[in-house]
């Protein structure tokens, strides 16, 4: 995508969504369910960086999305923070997370890499689940949701003012997000996703790289599972568990892999499937478990891959194709590749 | 050329369960020499090259580049201190395009790859210029914007010495550079090669097996036979050992060498 048009989707979709609250009594979808769909799609980036971008198998990124929700739920709990403190703690110890499990993480590359982060990710879920006397265990722990900032002691905020708060999140991260897949560093994980022992053999050592893209995911789903926390006000075990990184991975290749709007689509169509399916079916995961066959069979790239893939083959076919559009971040890959 | 030794590797031995894949075998790549390694097929060649390279670690034996032991050194860690290395297939970004390809290795030579933030102004102009003068030593100018998955076999080869130059390398190891091509393309790396010692000043250590391009474009060959050295010494010298006839040659080929 040149940046011209990619400025202008970026706009499209960011006055879509500031319109949510006009939109959502039209769609009839609430609108905690859009505050859902920015938040989710956090979590869904931060796989996408993990296995779109470096091609890692980002398996158990609910650890980190589950880390973002506890670390808001206790803070809030036994602390009494506010709400933007709980979101930096439940930030904080998904990154405390992955630096932990990081060491480990590194020293397996391709299925053993998924394995570990699934059975890492299980650890945290069965301290929530047994935990009883913090965590509240299996029943979770509700949580009320604080006043907003330090300054602002006792504004509750309602659904509406989150909705805003995560359209902000949304747009900060989803530009943080376009920055460090196009800077040099973006462009060495993809290099690492298509021949990682080529990228060593340029001198670089590709254990650092993958590191550091850890933490980053981490950091935006830890993000994701605090808002997600704080928008149901609730934490529960099941979020930590590897069904919810399941879930992730699944919204990341519904939408596409290794294209930033490919996980927006996911989300969108993930959350919001959901909630209108499970109305009329209490199978609504057969229908998305349709969809997912569907998708991988008939096309792997992803809907935003795909699409991408048709609106370059319906373009002039142009002689020039620059280092940037090859390099192109955007540009889809098939999951797996370099694994 | 001087007589000083670039890398040296002594008792190298690597074992696959059973099999001793290379057997305490000991080489001295002089600075400045076009150093061949062969041997039949299943020698151990290869083996004995991911070795040097660190792509493996040896289960014995020493290896020491510019003075300083790599034995145990990370690949990358070797890459830095001036070694650059190809593949028997060529290790490429399939996905990017030439000119991008080889931009990595120059980025990450400059040590640019980390940052955030493309380099602008004098940094980026130093960048482009190492990436003009790399694609026109391999003569891949015209086909920078193409795809590497799209080129031809030779050319994708090419593409890789130039990456395994990009980050100033002081010597270059080829592992079969000619393997799968066709012979104008042959000839074409032949040039290449050639080019790395006369105009670059480079010392090159390659492993090979075509018979004709070892013996016309190395200096000093060193044959493997069943993981153990056979013999060493110039190709003339090669050419009329009696032990490599029978190990490997075969006298046909050498009377046409």
């Amino acid at each position: 995508m040149s940046g011209r048009r990619e400025l202008l989707v970026f706009a499209a979709a960011a006055i879509l969504f500031a319109c949510g609250p006009l939109i959502s009594p039209f769609i009839h979808v609430d609108l905690s369910i859009l505050s859902e769909v920015l938040v989710t799609t956090l979590a869904v980036l931060s796989v996408n960086l993990l296995l779109g971008y470096t091609g890692l198998p980002a398996f158990g990124n609910a650890a980190y999305f589950g880390l973002g929700t506890y670390g808001a739920a206790l803070s809030v709990t036994y602390l009494h923070v506010d709400l933007i403190t709980a979101i930096l703690v439940g930030a904080l110890a998904a990154v405390i997370g992955a630096l932990i499990l990081g060491p480990f993480l590194l020293r397996r590359r391709g299925i053993y890499f998924g394995l570990l982060s699934i059975a890492f990710g299980q650890v945290f879920y069965f301290i929530a689940y047994r935990y009883t006397d913090v965590t509240g265990g299996e029943d979770g722990m509700q949580f009320p949701r604080p006043p907003f900032g330090p300054g602002i002691a006792h504004v509750a905020i309602n659904g509406l003012q989150f909705y805003y708060l995560a359209f902000v999140v949304f747009l900060i991260a989803m530009i943080a997000f376009h920055v460090i897949v196009r800077s040099p560093f973006g462009r060495t994980l993809i290099a690492i996703r298509q021949n990682e022992a080529r990228v060593r053999y340029l001198g670089l050592d590709t254990d650092r790289f993958i590191f550091v893209a850890l933490l980053i995911s981490a950091l935006m789903a830890g993000i994701s599972g605090a808002m997600f926390g704080l928008l149901i006000n609730f934490a529960y075990p099941l979020e930590l568990d590897w069904h919810q990184s399941g879930n992730f991975v699944l919204m990341m290749i519904l939408g596409g892999a290794g294209t930033i709007w490919g996980s927006v689509v996911g989300a969108l169509i993930y959350v919001i499937g959901k909630d209108i399916i499970s109305t009329i079916t209490p199978l609504w995961q057969i229908f998305l478990g349709a969809l997912f066959v569907a998708c991988v069979l008939g096309f792997p790239r992803g809907i935003v891959g795909s699409l991408g893939s048709l609106v370059r083959r319906g373009a002039p076919v142009s002689e020039d194709v620059s280092a940037n559009e090859a390099f192109d971040a955007n540009a889809p890959v098939e999951v797996g590749r370099g694994v | 050329m001087s007589d000083a030794i670039l890398l040296e590797a002594t008792d190298i031995t690597k074992t696959f369960g059973g099999v001793r894949a290379v057997d305490s075998v000991s080489i001295a790549v002089r600075e400045g020499m076009i150093h061949a390694l062969i041997g039949p097929n299943g020698a151990g060649k290869t083996t004995f090259f991911n070795a040097i390279s660190g792509f493996t670690f040896p289960d014995a034996g020493r290896v020491t580049f510019r003075g300083t032991d790599v034995t145990r050194t990370l690949n990358w860690r070797r890459i830095v201190m001036g070694m650059g290395r190809t593949f028997q297939t060529p290790s490429v970004f399939p996905e990017l395009t030439v000119d991008e390809n080889i931009r990595l290795g120059v980025r990450a030579h400059a040590k640019q790859a980390f940052r955030l933030r493309s380099p602008s102004g004098e940094a980026a102009a130093a960048v482009d210029a190492r990436v003009d003068e790399l694609l026109g030593f391999v003569n891949l100018t015209a086909q920078r914007e193409r795809l590497v998955a799209e080129l031809a076999h030779g050319s994708q080869r090419l593409c890789e010495i130039a990456m395994s130059l990009s980050t100033e390398p002081v010597l270059v190891l080829l592992d079969e550079p000619m393997a799968g091509l066709a012979e104008a393309e042959t000839e074409r790396i032949v040039g290449v090669i050639r080019d790395l010692r006369e105009r670059l000043g480079l010392t090159v250590f390659f492993v090979e097996h075509n018979m004709r391009v070892v013996l016309s474009l190395a200096e000093h060959i060193t044959v493997l036979d069943r993981g153990k050295l056979l013999a060493e010494g110039s190709p003339q010298e090669i050419a009329a050992n009696d032990e490599v006839r029978r190990a490997y040659l075969g006298h046909e080929v050498l009377a046409r060498g």
